[in-house]
């Protein structure tokens, strides 16, 4: 070709300049991007263009993407599942508090399955155990339940206790939406906590647990309105 | 002008941006997450106006951070705005796919009206053409835009906030692709000499 230099800039001007607006045909696009990693030249055409167009860009009003968008990141890359993009947002929507406390909990199931379970055995054949541990994977109590009962026994496997003017309530946390109360729940070590409907039931919808520490008789507004002390996935025996 | 940060949003954002930039190439996950929170939803509505389907541009934006994931050592401050760069690898990812399905069908219908509202969902907000008005005012550059006329300037905004090919261009407004393909041209040349004056007044 008898292109002269300032013909050759002009050329590469224009096609970098309709690779950042978009409208480079498929092949022109994958060869500029290919060209642009070893052609300084090329890549800096193209970042100028795309300088420019992020004014554009700007503009657009954001969208928050679904909670699932960010799950399914973590997921494709096996990564821990913390961090979250919702911060302004209760704590009881915050997924990376949720994760955190479930990790916790796993964790904790782990520590129970060399410790606690050994000198308690009585627990294990429940066919749901909830692991409850504070964000530290500390675990506080465990929540077992059989298959149509409707109480949740659960037993405090530290010194946690809420204090004499506060009360533990035990709260459901749904796939989505908010958590639903499942009840005060009474003070002693080895406690049930009734539930108005048959435990599968009850929990069907549910994947996690939490504690959150509440005014005697529990949260006044039906929202947990103290801190969430204790949390655990619920795992299923059956 | 409020000093020389080529976009709106400010230098504190770019700069925690390309801070978490570099601390995700370590393979900092709390630094990825925080750069998640703080970009995707801009990028998501980026790529959810190309596609005009949410469960696909959720799939881009994905495909997009686990780029980012991989990539992220890839970014150089010293050459591109964080949001910039992150923008492209969206942009990018869903022209790819645009692209290729544009391929397999042929979905385009030319229509009557300029705006072709079927294609507009109702809480998609401004049209292409308002966006690219905004971007006019919130750079001082409305009054270099406005010598363009209404043809290239819808031809820009189309083939930007949407993802026209120039093909799609020349169905959707209804002009041979050459009327097009000059707009688009005459389009680009005056959006640059419009965006480089604003620049160079900062």
């Amino acid at each position: 070709m008898n292109l002269s230099r300032s013909d050759r800039r002009e050329r590469l001007d224009r096609l970098a300049s309709e690779f950042a607006l978009g409208t480079s045909p498929p092949r022109v696009r994958r060869r500029l991007i290919a060209i642009a990693r070893r052609d300084r030249v090329v890549a800096a055409a193209l970042s100028e263009w795309e300088r420019r167009m992020a004014v554009l860009a700007d503009q657009v009003p954001p969208v928050t993407p679904p909670p699932r968008a960010w799950r399914n990141i973590v997921a494709r890359l096996g990564l821990d599942p913390e961090g979250t993009s919702q911060r302004e947002t209760p704590w009881w929507q915050r997924l990376a508090f949720w994760r955190t406390l479930a990790i916790a909990s796993l964790a904790g199931v782990i520590a129970i399955g060399i410790g606690e379970w050994r000198r308690a055995p009585v627990i294990v054949p429940a066919p749901l155990v909830v692991v409850l541990s504070d964000p530290d994977a500390k675990v506080a109590l465990i929540a077992t339940a059989t298959r149509g009962e409707r109480y949740l026994t659960l037993k405090t496997v530290s010194n946690a206790r809420p204090g004499p003017d506060k009360a533990y309530e035990l709260w459901a946390l749904p796939q989505t939406g908010a958590p639903h109360a499942l009840g005060v729940i009474p003070a002693g070590d080895v406690v049930r906590v009734p539930l108005d409907n048959p435990v599968d039931e009850t929990l069907s919808n549910i994947s996690t647990l939490a504690v959150s520490l509440e005014p005697p008789g529990g949260s006044p507004t039906g929202k947990p309105t103290g801190p969430v002390l204790y949390s655990g996935r619920i795992e299923r025996m059956y | 002008m409020t000093g020389g940060d080529p976009q709106p949003g400010g230098n504190a954002r770019s700069d925690k941006l390309a801070a978490l930039l570099a601390r995700t190439a370590l393979g900092d996950q709390r630094a990825f997450a925080e750069l998640y929170a703080l970009a995707s939803a801009h990028l998501y509505a980026v790529a959810i106006r190309i596609m005009r389907d949410g469960a696909i541009a959720e799939e881009m934006l994905q495909e997009a951070f686990v780029s980012v994931w991989h990539h992220a050592g890839t970014y150089d401050a010293a050459k591109s705005q964080p949001l910039t760069w992150l923008t492209s690898i969206v942009r990018n990812r869903c022209l790819d796919r645009l692209r290729r399905r544009e391929v397999d069908t042929e979905t385009l219908t030319p229509r009557d009206d300029d705006e072709a509202p079927a294609w507009e969902p109702p809480s998609e907000g401004p049209t292409p053409v308002e966006l690219l008005l905004a971007a006019a005012d919130a750079r001082a550059l409305r009054g270099c835009l406005d010598g363009l006329e209404p043809g290239p300037r819808q031809a820009i905004a189309l083939a930007f906030f949407r993802g026209l090919s120039h093909r799609e261009l020349a169905a959707h407004l209804r002009e041979p692709l050459g009327t097009v393909k000059s707009w688009v041209r005459r389009g680009l040349a005056t959006l640059r000499r419009c965006l480089d004056a604003a620049g160079a007044v900062e």
